[in-house]
């Protein structure tokens, strides 16, 4: 009885019904420290796909052109992106930022390096050209191969030479693997070879 | 499973208590239970090949979704494992920042399990006590990384983050004020005379079982099996990590064993914070062609991870194997058989802190 008493004597104090009648929780703040999915900042792009070639979830971002000519900018769709903050780590011109990634790669010196190789499997190409034809820095390279299919340039990256598809400037491969989607029996891989990397401390 | 008797008690697949979805078929006499066995395959993944034929970029963040709880642990192993084909050093640093990431993501998995046992044996207010600590540690795991589930904090040859002093500070702070309450519950855990009646001397299995099934993790230090990957790490050798070992084999030892090390954890990472070298967090190197196997101990358990790469480092083969399928099993055979109320059946089972999304990847 004098527990019950003391309650009701604790709850009818007037602080105890404002804070009971009026009280709120605090709303829901996500913090700046979280990895968020990559905005925009006003860095010009480059178009150099490097976002693309490092995402790991299909289809999570696109760097289209804009209806400004000569503008282009990378597109994130929320749906596919899994909030990794690779694209934000490899960009080489800090188009895109989330969270604390560029503060902290700024202070640390640390980036991430790319590299392309194009593996050719002898046995089961058949040298028929669409791999050199689709590939959109040979078309850049040497116009003929869009227009005629042949080339007979040795400043492409891949073209059909005695027979076989012969890789002659690795270094020039964007990544793109759009090789390895036109070829119909599988046998050219493109291997997106990333390392991580620091920068020497200055002291 | 040979019929001994003619009441067969299936609990699950969908089930209040189960987190994940799998099946315990109970043989019964009256309450007591006679013979148990596990069904799985309620949601099989495949991620294994999905990894196939991809780089570590790729693999990396499907390797932390093979398991929700424990992300950073997959991570981590998968990473090692990488870097033993190829001969990638990690700096020192680099190397304890590691360690730093993976104790918090044990802390929090250790309580999480914590959580599912007072929960199992309704003991609530103690569960959601436990949670609110997690809360902390989840927020500590996102402060240092970036995220708080999938963290991806571990790449080849470092780490993606370099914590400054500040952030050190703060971990260091939030760690205090865990410890107090971890150590205050476990306390009440202990000296619970009710919690002591659903827990004590349930779900025995002493240790010439558990070296039989293959135990591993808690459940197989919790039956003084001295066993525990972290040993063989070079990185925790240098922390002089010693495994915990407690005698009962009970799902009171099991639960408070995880609670003793979630003590061990934080002594742990406040070692490395006091001691952390200066220096570069990232070696570089890239991954090349190898063919190995690597384990490390995650909060269940062992972790083992075999991988094939070809010449630039694309994941040829891989195969996962995870701790959780030797607990269920000596759930199945040794804890669940022999206790005398079906409401302790699921109560053993979530003692050895089953998880079904590791287990069927």
């Amino acid at each position: 009885m004098r527990s019950i008493i003391s309650y009701i004597r604790h709850m009818a104090r007037p602080e105890w019904l404002k804070k009971f009648f009026f009280a709120k929780t605090a709303p829901l703040t996500t913090p700046a420290h979280f990895r968020d999915f990559p905005h925009l900042t006003d860095k010009e792009c480059t178009h150099c796909f490097q976002c693309m070639m490092i995402c790991p979830a299909p289809g999570a971002i696109e760097v289209i052109r804009t209806e400004k000519p000569g503008e282009w900018k990378p597109v994130i769709y929320p749906g596919h992106c899994i909030r990794c903050g690779l694209c934000v780590e490899i960009c080489p011109e800090l188009v895109l930022d989330a969270g604390r990634v560029h503060t902290k790669n700024a202070q640390d010196g640390t980036y991430m390096q790319f590299q392309f190789h194009i593996t050719v499997n002898p046995v089961t190409c058949m040298g028929c050209g669409s791999c050199t034809v689709a590939c959109p820095v040979n078309k850049e390279i040497d116009p003929q191969l869009a227009a005629k299919g042949t080339s007979t340039s040795d400043e492409v990256i891949m073209r059909v030479y005695k027979g076989i598809n012969t890789v002659f400037h690795e270094d020039k491969c964007t990544g793109c693997k759009t090789c390895e989607e036109q070829c119909p029996t599988r046998s050219i891989l493109v291997a997106r070879v990333l390392e991580p990397l620091q920068l020497e401390e200055e002291k | 499973m040979k019929k001994t008797v003619d009441v067969s008690i299936p609990l699950g697949p969908v089930h209040p208590i189960f987190k994940e979805p799998c099946r315990i078929k109970c043989e019964t006499f009256g309450e007591q239970i006679l013979a148990a066995e596990v069904e799985l395959g309620y949601m099989k993944k495949g991620i294994e090949r999905i990894m196939v034929g991809r780089p570590w970029q790729e693999v990396m963040f499907l390797a932390e979704r093979v398991c929700g709880i424990c992300s950073v642990i997959h991570n981590f192993v998968f990473i090692e494992t990488m870097e033993k084909i190829s001969g990638v050093t990690v700096p020192d640093r680099a190397a304890y920042l590691r360690v730093l990431a993976n104790e918090l993501d044990r802390i929090q998995s250790h309580l999480i399990a914590n959580f599912s046992y007072c929960y199992t044996i309704e003991h609530e207010t103690i569960g959601m006590y436990l949670l609110n600590i997690r809360e902390t540690v989840m927020d500590m795991l996102e402060y240092l990384t970036g995220a708080r589930v999938t963290c991806a904090y571990i790449i080849p040859g470092g780490v993606r983050f370099d914590p400054d002093s500040e952030d050190l500070a703060r971990i260091i702070h939030a760690l205090d004020s865990v410890e107090q309450e971890t150590r205050r519950y476990m306390g009440m855990f202990e000296s619970g005379p009710l919690i002591g009646l659903r827990s004590r001397g349930i779900g025995i299995m002493t240790r010439e079982q558990a070296e039989l099934i293959h135990a591993v993790g808690p459940t197989a230090r919790a039956c003084g099996i001295t066993a525990d990957c972290r040993s063989d790490h070079p990185t925790y050798q240098k922390l002089n990590f010693v495994p915990l070992v407690r005698t009962e084999g009970d799902n009171y030892a099991r639960v408070m064993l995880r609670f003793q090390e979630i003590m061990q954890s934080i002594g742990m990472i406040r070692t490395i914070i006091l001691t952390l070298p200066e220096g570069k967090i990232r070696g570089g190197g890239t991954i090349g062609r190898g063919q190995t196997t690597h384990k490390g101990e995650a909060p269940r358990g062992e972790l083992t991870y075999r991988i094939k790469s070809d010449t630039h480092g694309r994941v040829q083969e891989i195969s996962i194997q995870t701790p959780s399928i030797m607990n269920i099993e000596a759930c199945a055979r040794y804890m669940i058989p022999g206790v005398t109320s079906v409401a302790d059946v699921t109560s053993a089972y979530i003692s050895s802190d089953p998880c079904i999304a590791c287990t069927e990847r």
